[in-house]
């Protein structure tokens, strides 16, 4: 006899050798796993720089604090009596040059000094005919670097030597009163001094940025000194527009908007993850199965639960680790591009630095890791808490009183057979039935959402409250409240100014509210005051309508009451709802003029834009802040559709693969659970053809029917998430239309997977042996 | 008396279907004793076994192995008995398909600070060249050769043997005999064989005849054969 030293347990041996044989099945898990890890890693990593980036170029790329337009250029001594406001005044003026294919381009002179640009390649403009252009309304309108740009009347051409982010247009708004901005329609672009000078002034706006002498601490001091820079300001210089930055939608709407999709994200990551471990707890009950007799005998010999639960959680945690390991890395590399790319595609940013981001690692690789170890132990200490005996004779059912399910005799012997095997197979369906839904409601999500933009572009074209909605712009110096003889004189100009002659014209008021944000996230609703004989609007006198969408988004009907609050102060107003307007286009509120005059005491006469059926032409330009007509409103839903486009496909593809993995794992599970009776049954003398029937047909059974019954519960989850999503993460509403085509391409998609699937099964129903029967069999 | 076993009763189901299978059994085995169990199926000698061996439990009566009583060992240190004491032989091998002869033995080896040397006992049960092959690739006594070595490998003080050779042929089951015999010579384990094959008793040194429960004679066996002399 030799004393031995402890060594380590030999089962370890095993460990590599059950990935080698298992490798089909293995290698999917580890695909689904690496994919889904690598693809929220590399979101979650560019996400987290790219905000870094954004948040970094306030200071890198010296952002304004804000801006202003005026009628003429300043002149020296405006400059300096605005200077001695507290604010230094930079030249941000520029040309806004339509081009031959009916796009606009905003160009300006380089900048040095504030709101500096970021080169993304190529080189900055040189010559006078020479221009950089923003690199997104370049990838929106196939252009690159040695193309040509040529304006509106062919006088000029520009040739494009770099493309460029310009750190106060990381979202291309071309009007900051606009709803969404339009990457498609309108781009920036940089021309060297000379090309700028070249470019005359006919078209030329004067515009200034600013920065405090001192800077600010937080939005409501922003806020507090931007009117009251607004109201100095006003004494020196006309005033056209005054953005300060807080309410610029070019620079701050990208910040609001980028990481709101991380939860989503993250909660992507996690439902894969529950269903891969749901497939793993499968896979392991099924080689618990399989193993019985080798685990009662390691148990009857002395083998601690501890230590077999260690040796089966090896293989799956190992997978786990690896997928980990590797989705890191791609994620860090190719995917992170991959969803950099999307960012780029949707904003204007400038060049990041990929930053190690501890949230993706624990919420990627750490969290997922410690999840899938305790779901595949306590599935292991669950079922190897069956006695050794139970192990030797292959009892591995808890409950001793489970009978049979009584068939008729009279039903064919076939369809026995395949119901006996769904029986059998039933929790495993329960999985799929699970893993069906989830990846269906991915490819739904992914199928649904281009139609719903353009359901909601055709909705609005039959839904819009008038052809042309006219708002206006009231004078900057209305504001001011000291010089009430200029006030009263510019009030009356003004109002001279915004009559029309238009017989279509009709005047509303409108005032500007928000969504008290204590469930959701803060959002504009716009008050209409109409006529209460409104050709556009009807609705009854003294009575106060929301528009559908507000209604729909916010779950209001008639007889509730809305309460909305003034943006920065803490003043709320509170309507009662009587009934909804069937209006798509916005959130809104409708009630008549007067008692929206009142309410504000904005004075009986006050309006403040027009509905016409037909175009006005006789307002001056100045005067009309936003013109909403189809082309604005669907500004949002055009956007998204170039932003979210690639990502649907994403969504689209990482669907079909979550349900071919697992399809493919539980109907391979269902053959391998059969193995011997299959065997058997090919020593009986059935052909491969009708064992097919007897193991395969059943679960495909159960596939149609799982998907067939899985689409309404989807249609009634998507409603829900759809809410979720637009509440949570969206300003304004998009109706969610389920094109019924979606359906059938829902259950073709999940056919044709199954059909591959079947396909491979087939292939392993003919190679599993005979002698498979003859082994093991007490 | 290394084992005792006191009035043990066992029965399966529950009210109609309710069957005893063993009602009040006695047994004394003496430390390096090889005892046979015989009877005809359903005789309750495997479950007899099974309590022995600390798998399953009897509804009364009392073990003593070496002075422990198994009534008062809970899972944990069930476990443990069976780790330090036991070794199983099953008429099927029930052997790990994807380790090795030699990694099949190390299995049984890794539970004991006083294990065999694997190699030693590879040429005891005439495995050595066929050490490196999977199970799948040996023959029937190769395989149950290789689980015994795996059960003996940490020099058990007691040798489980449930119908050894229930599943081989004359030829191979005389040698996997003449391996459990020599194992029992040379190591000194106890060794509890349960078999229906009436030959097997004579290489016994004490024949337990089992029927329906109950223990028909429990004597001596004077003649003792060796594994190589059986006849059947």
């Amino acid at each position: 006899m030799v004393k031995k030293q402890k060594q380590k347990s030999p089962l370890r041996r095993r460990v590599l050798r059950e990935l080698r044989d298992e490798f089909g099945k293995y290698l999917v898990i580890f695909i689904l796993l690496t994919l889904t890890i690598s693809m929220v890693s590399g979101f979650l990593v560019a996400a987290g720089s790219m905000i870094q980036a954004y948040d970094e170029s306030f200071e890198i790329y010296n952002i304004e604090d804000g801006h202003f337009t005026t009628a003429k250029q300043l002149s020296r001594a405006q400059r300096k009596a605005v200077q001695q406001l507290g604010i230094s005044v930079y030249d941000l003026n520029y040309v806004e040059q339509p081009l031959e294919n009916s796009r606009t381009m905003r160009i300006f002179a380089p900048r040095t000094e504030v709101d500096r640009v970021c080169l993304m390649q190529g080189g900055m403009p040189t010559e006078a005919d020479e221009i950089a252009v923003d690199r997104m309304y370049a990838d929106n309108n196939g252009l690159v670097i040695g193309d040509s740009l040529t304006s509106a009347d062919g006088a000029m051409t520009w040739r494009i030597t770099g493309l460029v982010a310009l750190s106060d247009y990381s979202a291309l708004f071309q009007d900051n009163n606009d709803s969404m901005f339009d990457s498609v329609q309108f781009g920036v672009a940089i021309v060297t001094p000379e090309g700028f000078d070249a470019l005359g002034t006919d078209h030329l706006n004067w515009c200034y940025a600013w920065k405090y002498d001192t800077p600010v601490e937080d939005e409501t001091e922003e806020k507090d000194r931007s009117e009251d820079l607004m109201k100095a300001m006003i004494d020196e210089v006309k005033l056209e527009s005054f953005v300060p930055q807080y309410q610029n939608q070019a620079i701050h709407f990208t910040g609001d908007d980028m990481g709101g999709d991380r939860a989503m994200m993250a909660a992507l990551l996690y439902i894969v993850i529950a269903i891969m471990a749901f497939v793993f707890g499968i896979t392991i009950n099924n080689t618990i199965a399989k193993e019985s007799s080798v685990i009662g005998t390691l148990r009857a010999s002395g083998y601690t639960k501890g230590e077999l639960v260690r040796h089966y959680m090896a293989a799956p945690v190992l997978v786990t680790l690896i997928s980990a390991l590797i989705g890191n890395i791609a994620g860090y590399t190719v995917l992170k591009n991959v969803c950099a790319n999307i960012y780029y595609g949707s904003y204007s940013l400038t060049t990041y630095k990929t930053i190690w981001n501890a949230q993706a690692f624990l919420l990627t690789t750490v969290v997922p890791i410690i999840l899938m170890m305790l779901i595949t132990f306590l599935v292991l200490w669950r079922k190897l808490s069956l006695s050794p005996l139970k192990f030797l004779r292959r009892d591995l059912s808890r409950n001793r009183s489970r009978r049979a399910v009584h068939l008729r005799e009279k039903t064919p012997f076939f369809r026995r057979f395949r119901l006996r095997v769904i029986f059998q197979n039933a929790g495993s369906y329960v999985v799929l039935a699970i893993g069906i839904l989830f990846a269906n409601l991915l490819l739904m999500f992914g199928l649904a959402f281009p139609p719903v933009l353009d359901h909601y572009q055709a909705e609005l074209s039959g839904n819009l409250l008038a052809d042309y909605q006219y708002m206006l712009q009231v004078p900057l110096e209305l504001t001011r409240e000291d010089h009430k003889l200029e006030n009263l004189i510019a009030a009356l100009r003004f109002r001279s100014a915004v009559e029309t002659e238009d017989p279509d014209a009709e005047k509303f008021s409108a005032y500007s509210l928000r969504t008290l944000g204590e469930e959701y996230p803060a959002e504009d609703i716009l008050l209409y005051g109409v006529e209460p004989d409104s050709k556009y609007v009807s609705i009854e006198p003294g009575k106060v309508n929301i528009s559908k969408a507000y209604a729909d988004k916010y779950g209001i009907g008639a007889g509730d009451t809305i309460t909305l609050k003034e943006e920065y102060e803490d003043t709320s107003y509170s309507f009662p709802v009587d009934s909804v307007y069937d209006y798509e286009g916005g959130l809104c509120v409708f009630m008549d003029r007067d008692s929206l005059n009142d309410a504000f005491e904005l004075g009986t006469d006050y309006f403040c834009g027009y509905f016409s059926a037909s175009e006005i032409t006789d307002i001056d330009e100045q005067y009309i802040g936003s013109v909403v007509d189809l082309d604005a409103l669907t500004k949002i839903s055009r956007q998204l559709n170039v932003s979210m486009g690639s990502m649907m496909v994403l969504v689209d593809g990482f669907a079909v693969l979550i349900f071919v993995v697992l399809i493919y794992l539980l109907s391979k599970l269902t053959i391998e659970k059969n193995a011997q009776s299959i065997s058997m049954a090919k020593i009986l003398g059935y052909s491969d053809g009708e064992i097919g029937r007897l193991y395969i047909l059943p679960t495909s059974i159960v596939v149609v029917v799982l998907l067939l019954l899985s689409l309404p519960i989807e249609s009634w989850i998507m409603v829900f998430l759809f809410r979720a999503v637009m509440l949570q993460m969206m300003s304004g509403w998009i109706p969610l239309w389920i094109d019924p085509a979606i359906y059938w391409k829902m259950i073709a998609l999940g056919v044709g997977s199954y059909a591959v699937v079947a396909l491979l099964e087939v292939r392993r129903i003919k190679r599993v042996p005979m002698d498979e029967a003859l082994k093991n069999v007490e | 008396m290394f084992i005792e076993v006191r009035q043990i009763q066992k029965s399966f189901g529950q009210g109609d279907s309710r069957i005893e299978v063993l009602h009040g059994i006695d047994l004394n085995i003496e430390k390096g004793e090889f005892c046979v169990l015989l009877g005809p199926s359903g005789s309750g000698k495997s479950t007899l076994l099974n309590i022995l061996g600390g798998i399953d439990s009897a509804d009364s009566g009392s073990i003593c192995i070496n002075g422990e009583r198994m009534a008062d060992m809970n899972e944990k240190r069930l476990t443990a008995y069976r780790r330090r004491h036991l070794g199983y032989i099953f008429q099927m091998y029930n052997l790990i398909p994807n380790l090795t002869v030699r990694e099949n033995i190390e299995v049984g080896a890794y539970l004991s600070q006083d294990a065999l040397d694997v190699d030693e006992l590879l040429h005891t049960l005439g495995l050595h060249e066929h050490q490196r092959k999977l199970p799948n690739q040996l023959s029937g006594g190769q395989q149950q050769r290789t689980a015994i070595g795996r059960a003996i490998v940490k020099n058990p003080d007691i040798l489980l043997c449930d119908e050894p050779t229930g599943a081989l042929d004359y030829q191979t089951s005389k040698e996997i005999l003449k391996l459990i015999e020599t194992v029992n010579q040379k190591y000194g384990n106890t060794v509890i064989m349960v078999t229906h094959n009436d030959a097997i008793r004579l290489m016994a040194d004490r024949v337990v005849r089992l029927r329906d429960g109950r223990i028909r004679s429990d004597e001596p066996n004077t003649h003792k054969l060796s594994a190589e002399e059986l006849e059947w």
